[in-house]
């Protein structure tokens, strides 16, 4: 996993509480009041490794190489092991489409991504490896696409206006 | 201890809400208003983000809020939280109840479509046989319409349809893309009339009650808000039975209060609104209260076809509306009555589901058809059905003690009928037009996803069969309002909002006369 040097300026945050137990200094005080100091972190993601803990061995590596072959940047991207954490987290449902295609991919070997190039049907898939990679290249795409490591990328990167929970 | 005593108790802030609190307080009436939610800093509130930096990448957290589509992990802290007020439904029939509740209610969010019904909607069984006429028609909403209309700003073009009436428009002369003015020659072959989306403009970022009600109605000096003020029920003078002001529990600490007043005006949106009623026991001699529930069934992306002609780099508007076209001349001219509207697109991109391809042959085909794909929202008329009805559930109650509702909806014949037909007339329109389709389909979100909730309060002549009369008013309790869209008796295929404001400001304009000499 390539780590990078990666910067953002926190953005505009919350006033911070008063600290308790000490007097607010006032601006007769400091001269010109100093602003506090908006320190530019990072993000997990450009500075660590994650640890995969869903998938077992053959199932995560299918699910790497499915990823690049989907999604060319998908390794640099990280979004095999991010699937992997997202799709542990989710429903049974959810989870059983990800197990069932991946042991099935490994099975029948790459030959099978031909089911990709087939028109789209609003229809699921019966069998469970057609079903699989049709979930899984919308994944495996949008894990990509939002991913640190696509931010400096010409592909359309996903940012919005994120909602605090409600006080 | 109440600081003052109040002619009227509003309930919920949204558009309905405000609009009753922008119309008595300019009159002198002396207002309270409850709402459910917070008052929301818009500029602390909400911070731009970049997906990485949220903890599931933009997937949003699995298992939140499963029952609202619209919910992204940008925005999922914005929607009501199903865990904190639940609802239950057979499995056999989903309902996607979509919820906001802060002040200014989901008139913060709205997709500012802006149509009057016609009298398609308002005698809809004079056409066509099924169901009832509301006890108006639109010569009589019209200049409440007109009123409504400036204070959004609505933007459109006059057509002069009798299906889509015309409203006070700030005209929107803008020309059309060289894909729309092909698209449009061949639906005028199939006398299919497209025009401009009728749009609230609004004023900055925002066209709800929050900007363009709240305001004004505060400088009379004659309404107190008070937000996080979740209504349990109404309260009732045994002497009198009229209702006299309301149960309520606060958000945060669960304190309970009442709060009093001489006439209550319900505000809450539809659903809630019945809820609170039904919970009250109150109002409801007809037993219609709860039922005839509809909204509009969406189908989206029903179509998605890529223009052959276009090189993806067109100006103009790429973006229209098509009314009805269907069932006009007589009730019956298809399959299915009433009818549906076409809200479409036709310079997108479409999502790569859609193209049969992976990795770079993929990328390549995404940069070609960029800008030139056509894509269809289908609104569909949902008939208003008896047997399509919330209840109380009294098994559950919700984080603040209150029972919470039991649905019992689904779509019939009628809606699927009529969405096969949209869903062919647009593929037929795109394959004259010199589209491709790549995809089609006819199923629609279950019955909620439009966020159009009717219903349920049903207004009518006959106090054996509605709730409440004319003028938004109980039939049985005679200073009891209820503003919002439960009042409807069919919804059409248009966006509500618009008609939910003009029945609000007439309400209360009626509520006031009746107070001034005394009937309440």
């Amino acid at each position: 996993m390539k780590r990078r040097n990666f910067f953002r300026t926190l953005a505009a945050a919350p006033a911070a509480p008063a600290l308790l137990g000490q007097q607010r200094r006032t601006a007769a005080q400091d001269g010109a009041a100093p602003e506090d100091p908006k320190l530019a972190v990072s993000v997990a993601d450009a500075a660590a490794d994650p640890m995969p803990r869903f998938f077992n061995a053959a199932q995560y590596a299918a699910l790497e190489k499915l990823s690049e072959t989907v999604m060319p940047g998908a390794v640099e991207a990280g979004a095999a092991a991010f699937l992997d954490f997202l799709i542990g987290r989710s429903d049974e449902a959810r989870r059983n489409v990800y197990i069932a295609g991946l042991d099935g991919l490994n099975a029948r070997g790459f030959a099978s991504l031909a089911s990709l190039n087939k028109p789209w049907t609003f229809e699921e898939p019966a069998d469970p490896v057609e079903r699989f990679l049709r979930v899984a290249k919308a994944d495996i795409r949008m894990a990509t696409l939002n991913s640190a490591a696509n931010s400096a990328g010409k592909r359309f990167a996903g940012s919005g206006l994120y909602w605090y929970p409600l006080g | 201890m109440a600081a003052q005593e109040y002619d009227v108790l509003i309930i919920g802030s949204g558009a309905s809400g405000g609009m009753a609190a922008h119309t008595l307080t300019k009159q002198g009436v002396k207002c309270l208003m409850l709402d459910a939610g917070p008052l929301v800093d818009f500029s602390r509130q909400r911070v731009q983000k970049q997906a990485y930096e949220l903890p599931y990448r933009g997937f949003g957290e699995p298992g939140k809020l499963p029952h609202v589509a619209q919910a992204n992990e940008f925005n999922a802290n914005q929607w009501v939280d199903e865990k904190e007020v639940p609802y239950t439904y057979d499995p056999s029939m989903p309902f996607n109840w979509v919820r906001v509740r802060m002040i200014g209610g989901k008139s913060l969010f709205w997709a500012r479509m802006s149509f009057r019904l016609s009298d398609y909607e308002f005698k809809a069984k004079d056409h066509d046989g099924f169901g009832e006429n509301w006890p108006i028609d639109h010569a009589e909403l019209a200049p409440f319409y007109s009123r409504v209309e400036p204070i959004f700003r609505v933007s459109g073009r006059r057509e002069g349809w009798k299906q889509l009436p015309d409203g006070e428009f700030i005209e929107d002369t803008a020309p059309w893309s060289e894909s729309m003015n092909r698209f449009i020659a061949q639906a005028s072959r199939r006398e299919i009339g497209i025009t401009k989306m009728r749009r609230s403009l609004g004023r900055g970022q925002f066209a709800s009650s929050f900007n363009l009600l709240l305001p004004d109605a505060m400088d009379t000096g004659n309404l107190t808000i008070v937000p996080n003020a979740v209504v349990r029920e109404l309260t009732v003078d045994r002497n009198t039975g009229l209702v006299n002001g309301a149960n309520f529990v606060d958000r945060h600490s669960k304190r309970e209060m009442h709060a009093k007043a001489r006439v209550v005006v319900l505000g809450a949106s539809c659903l809630e609104s019945t809820r609170i009623l039904l919970n009250s026991r109150i109002a409801n001699s007809s037993g219609a209260l709860g039922h005839y529930f509809h909204d509009q069934t969406y189908v989206t992306q029903g179509v998605v076809a890529i223009d052959r002609e276009s090189k993806g780099n067109q100006s103009g508007r790429a973006g229209g509306y098509a009314p009805r076209f269907v069932n006009l001349k007589r009730g019956r001219e298809e399959d299915f009555i009433r009818g549906y509207a076409f809200d479409f697109n036709l310079a997108g991109t479409p999502d790569a589901k859609y193209i049969p391809a992976y990795g770079e042959d993929l990328d390549k085909k995404l940069a070609e058809y960029r800008g030139r794909a056509a894509s269809v929202t289908i609104m569909g008329e949902v008939l208003a059905r008896y047997e399509n009805f919330v209840r109380v559930d009294p098994n559950v109650t919700d984080a603040f003690g209150i029972p919470v509702l039991h649905f019992e909806c689904r779509y019939g014949d009628n809606e699927a009928k009529m969405l096969k037909h949209a869903m062919n007339t647009f593929d037929e329109l795109c394959r004259a037009s010199n589209f491709e389709t790549l995809a089609k389909h006819d199923q629609p979100w279950p019955p909620g996803y439009s966020i159009h909730e009717l219903g349920t309060c049903r207004m009518g002549d006959d106090p054996k069969k509605s709730v409440l009369n004319k003028w938004n008013q109980s039939h049985d309790v005679k200073n009891l309002f209820v503003v919002d869209g439960s009042s409807f008796v069919t919804g059409g295929y248009q966006n509500p909002t618009m008609t939910i404001l003009a029945l609000s400001m007439r309400a209360s304009e009626y509520l006031m006369e009746q107070m001034k000499v005394r009937a309440i």
